[in-house]
């Protein structure tokens, strides 16, 4: 890239501010000085009306403020306080825990206290003001019903916080943990489209939501979203930074071209982030090549930085996945989902306590769902252990999907619309414009779902006879084209062999795809031609010839797989202290932690007990070695 | 790079994604933010009349139109949609470059209303193309030259104003579905193959040899490519010895 900052920058700039500061309308000259000078007086009085109002509210806010309950005010205190003083290890704690326990204990059905009310208690420092709305406003979004008004300052609240950090004179002294960093963009991207399918159905708003629309287009539009997420991009220098590690840079090379603001970790963050949320942005708005091509220097495999927070690594597959579909790559499809599934099951037990646990098992419901579709596109081995659960929660639809016909396009759609992206529509309903809008009400436009779902099904659609005449072919060595059209015969066609030979032509391609080649340095877009299944054939004139490759069954994995695990186990049995019954421990005085392991294997007889808990408790030390492991190669 | 005039299939999508024909400059255009800025327009619209001019093809280029289009609705073209799309459609049978243009486009009637136009075409073109998107996928080939060349209102204004501007979309379509026949015949009747290509008999024997293939009496005879010669075969596994790496040095203690 010549100079990213060449064309675009400034007006985005521009327009960032802009966003965060509602605009006010500056007065007309007054001609005449009577008219001048009536309406200072008015001022004047309006003046006084409004300190009179400040002083009233000041006084109402410092009453709320002793209703606040008294370890919420501690809290907000010594987080102020940790933000300030940029503890990390503090703010993870009180944001993860703290934050969550309070919630639950005072929160659960109303609003946390109002930025304004707590305000003096962290001497109105806008900034923890601006990340404590952050807060605030999610909190209003997961438990609570949004208005309008939450939405819309929700917005604001969110462009002041990254136009204080893109817009400050140089990098923000401020850090903050990754978990907070995803969890904010995150909610940003979920709230814009949150927002998007709100404003999308014009039907039951009142006057006022209306009017509100009206007068601000701008508001969560596409465009600022957009705007937001590359120039944290631009600014963090995230593409350089990822393609000079790629290439294998020192650090401090990598620091140089990351510059001021990519070399600390909370740009840095935010960039690679942001290139997670424009994958996102970019599926649902049904670019999914631009997505892919979004993603072209972020590392997806085993031990990629994205890996290391649940939730931005299931929303990253679950997108990639959604865009390979879109692309007709189903085999890369199944990949991706199925990696992640893995991933998932073995780090279950470890991630209950997070709050977006919920959100995260309902988007991989949706993978078993997909992966459905995908297994029944495009048949072919794949992760058994996966597969046995998709057949365990979608085993009804998958036979209805196997078998085929109009039954089948009616479950495509419903699991498709089930498991599918929220997609969304670039340009909202003409607000601005009050008969446009009763027109567009009276004669709504295909919403965007429906416009993907119709695509999708095309897809289905074409191959559809592909089923029935593989399973045709499978009971021949060689047939002739005739033959077969007798066979498969739909409604009537003057010459039923060419459709026949049509057919297979069809099948043919349906055993053919691109697939994101293994070697390192391809990008996702990359792929190489394979085939997908084990039945092929040719037609010499109308002679079909089938051919099919069987494969043996694989054992060495399996055995590859155990033998290094009962190593394993071996090895941490060894390894462990010697068990310290009571009875025994004037014999072995010290043993335990002095003695060679290797020589009190054979001692180890009576103690069984505690050997058995050295090794559970190993075996939970050695698990997640093994997931990683697994994720990467699978 | 793979020789189009082969009927072969691409064996990686590179050039899908960005071929050799792309100038540096598009290709930071689509890679950067600058994509969004609705001044590129003309430019980005002028590199898909070149395409079409040379028979090149880029499909994240013209998606980025699209794209802009999907930004600026008022600034839409009905005629260079309908130009991506025909791009699209003569670029590949079993891809999904045509619903990747559609998941970007709306109703026609909504992208007219949007530019105010009185120019009605784009609504009768449209479902067209669907329906020779559709036909082209199922491998119908006969049914899509006879659509494309039939009276329907929609397929006399492409004849009439679109395709004496692509000069190459006959040839590419013809090398298009060449490449689908090829992946399965060995030998295909000459019959047949005037049908699917929409040839007369007379004009197949100078296009076969073009593209590689001979006629023998009353069939033309297609080169082995790899998916027209398919053979049985056992996959036996195979183990190497980097994956027992683990287990030999645990043995050698």
């Amino acid at each position: 890239m010549a100079d990213p900052n060449a064309f675009y920058e400034p007006e985005e700039d521009e327009l960032l501010s802009s966003l965060a500061v509602p605009a006010y309308q500056s007065g007309n000259d007054a001609s005449y000085e009577d008219e001048y000078r009536r309406l200072q007086e008015l001022e004047q009085h309006a003046y006084a009306q409004q300190v009179a109002q400040q002083e009233q509210a000041e006084l109402e806010q410092s009453q709320m403020l002793e209703v606040v309950p008294e370890d919420v005010k501690r809290f907000l205190v010594l987080f102020h306080q940790a933000i300030l003083e940029n503890d990390l290890p503090t703010i993870t704690n009180m944001y993860e825990s703290g934050w969550n326990k309070l919630t639950q204990a005072h929160y659960s059905q109303n609003e946390w206290p109002e930025a304004e009310i707590i305000a003096p208690l962290v001497q109105s420092d806008q900034v923890f003001l601006t990340l404590y709305r952050e807060l605030y406003f999610r909190h209003v979004y997961a438990k609570l019903q949004p208005t309008i008004d939450d939405r819309f300052q929700s917005y604001e609240n969110i462009c002041e916080l990254f136009n204080y950090l893109l817009n400050s004179e140089g990098p923000v002294p401020l850090d903050l943990p990754i978990q907070w960093l995803w969890d904010m963009l995150d909610e940003f991207v979920y709230q814009f489209q949150s927002f998007a399918q709100w404003r999308a159905n014009p039907k039951n708003k009142n006057e006022e939501e209306l009017e509100m629309l009206a007068e601000a287009p701008q508001i969560w539009s596409c465009y600022s979203v957009l705007n937001v997420l590359y120039s944290l991009v631009q600014k963090s220098q995230i593409n350089e930074q990822l393609k000079a590690e790629k290439e294998g840079k020192t650090a401090e090379e990598v620091a140089e071209i990351a510059g001021a603001y990519g070399s600390k970790s909370l740009y840095r963050n935010l960039g690679y982030f942001s290139l997670i949320c424009l994958l996102r942005v970019h599926v649902l708005l049904g670019d999914p090549t631009l997505a892919l091509q979004t993603m072209e220097n972020v590392e997806l495999g085993g031990g990629a930085f994205l890996t290391r927070i649940t939730a931005c690594h299931v929303t990253t597959y679950y997108h990639v996945g959604c865009a390979y579909m879109a692309l007709g790559r189903w085999p890369d499809a199944m990949k991706t989902f199925v990696s992640v599934l893995i991933f998932f099951i073995r780090m279950k037990q470890y991630h209950t306590r997070s709050y977006q646990y919920g959100s995260i098992t309902k988007t991989c419901e949706r993978m078993y769902a997909l992966l459905a579709i995908c297994t029944t596109l495009s048949p072919g081995p794949s992760d058994e252990s996966i597969m046995s659960i998709v057949k365990e929660h979608y085993g009804d639809q998958l036979t209805i999907l196997q078998r085929g016909g109009e039954e089948a396009l009616e479950t495509f759609k419903e699991l498709y619309l089930q498991a599918c992206p929220k997609y969304l529509s670039v340009n909202p309903p003409p607000y601005e414009d009050q008969s446009a809008l009763e027109s567009y009400i009276a004669n709504p436009p295909q919403d965007a779902t429906q416009r993907h779902v119709e695509l999708f099904l095309s897809d289905v659609k074409a191959v559809r006879g592909v089923v029935g005449a593989r399973n045709l072919l499978k009971l021949y060595t060689s047939i002739d084209a005739s033959k077969l059209a007798a066979f498969l015969d739909e409604e009537g066609k003057k010459d039923r062999e060419e459709e026949v030979l049509e057919q297979l032509m069809v099948l043919k391609a349906a055993s053919r795809t691109y697939a994101k080649a293994q070697g390192e340095g391809s990008s996702l877009l990359d792929g190489e031609r394979i085939v997908t299944n084990n039945l092929d054939f040719t037609i010499d004139g109308s002679m079909v010839h089938v051919e099919e490759t069987t494969s043996h069954r694989r054992f060495a994995g399996f055995f590859i797989r155990n033998a290094e695990h009962a190593q394993r186990v071996f090895n941490t049995i060894r390894a462990a202290p010697l068990p310290t019954a009571k009875e025994s421990r004037q014999t072995h005085a010290g043993g335990p932690s002095k003695g060679g392991p290797g020589g009190q294997q054979g001692q180890q007889g009576g103690g069984g007990a505690g050997g058995g808990q050295g090794q559970g408790a190993g075996s939970g030390a050695w698990q997640p070695r093994r997931q990683v492991r697994i994720a990467a190669a699978s | 790079m793979v020789d189009a005039t082969q009927a072969v299939p691409q064996k990686s999508l590179k050039q899908w994604h960005s071929p050799d024909s792309r100038q540096e400059v598009i290709h930071e255009l689509i890679h950067g933010v600058d994509r969004y800025n609705p001044s590129n327009l003309p430019y980005m619209e002028e590199y898909l009349s070149s395409q079409i001019k040379d028979g090149e093809y880029d499909l994240l280029a013209n998606l980025a139109i699209l794209k802009l289009y999907q930004f600026n609705p008022q600034m839409s073209n009905p005629e260079v949609i309908i130009n991506i799309l025909l791009k699209s459609l003569s670029a590949t049978v079993h891809g999904p470059d045509f619903n990747l243009c559609l998941s970007l486009l709306r109703e026609p009637a909504a992208i007219l209303h949007d530019i105010e136009s009185d120019e009605q075409s784009l609504i009768t073109v449209m479902p067209l193309l669907q329906e020779l998107h559709t036909l082209l996928r199922t491998c119908q080939f006969t049914a899509f030259w006879k659509t494309l060349n039939g009276d329907e209102e929609g397929a006399q204004i492409l004849r009439q104003q679109y395709l004496p501007q692509q000069p190459h979309l006959e040839s590419s379509l013809r090398i298009l579905i060449a490449t689908s026949i090829a992946s399965c015949f060995s030998r295909v009747p000459i019959a047949r193959l005037s049908n699917w290509i929409n040839l007369s008999s007379s004009d197949l024997s100078s296009w076969s040899e073009s593209i590689g293939w001979k006629v023998e009496g009353d069939v033309a005879v297609v080169p082995k490519n790899g998916d027209n010669d398919v053979k049985a075969g056992v996959v036996k596994e195979s183990v190497e010895l980097n994956q027992l790496t683990k287990l030999v040095s645990a043995a050698a203690f």
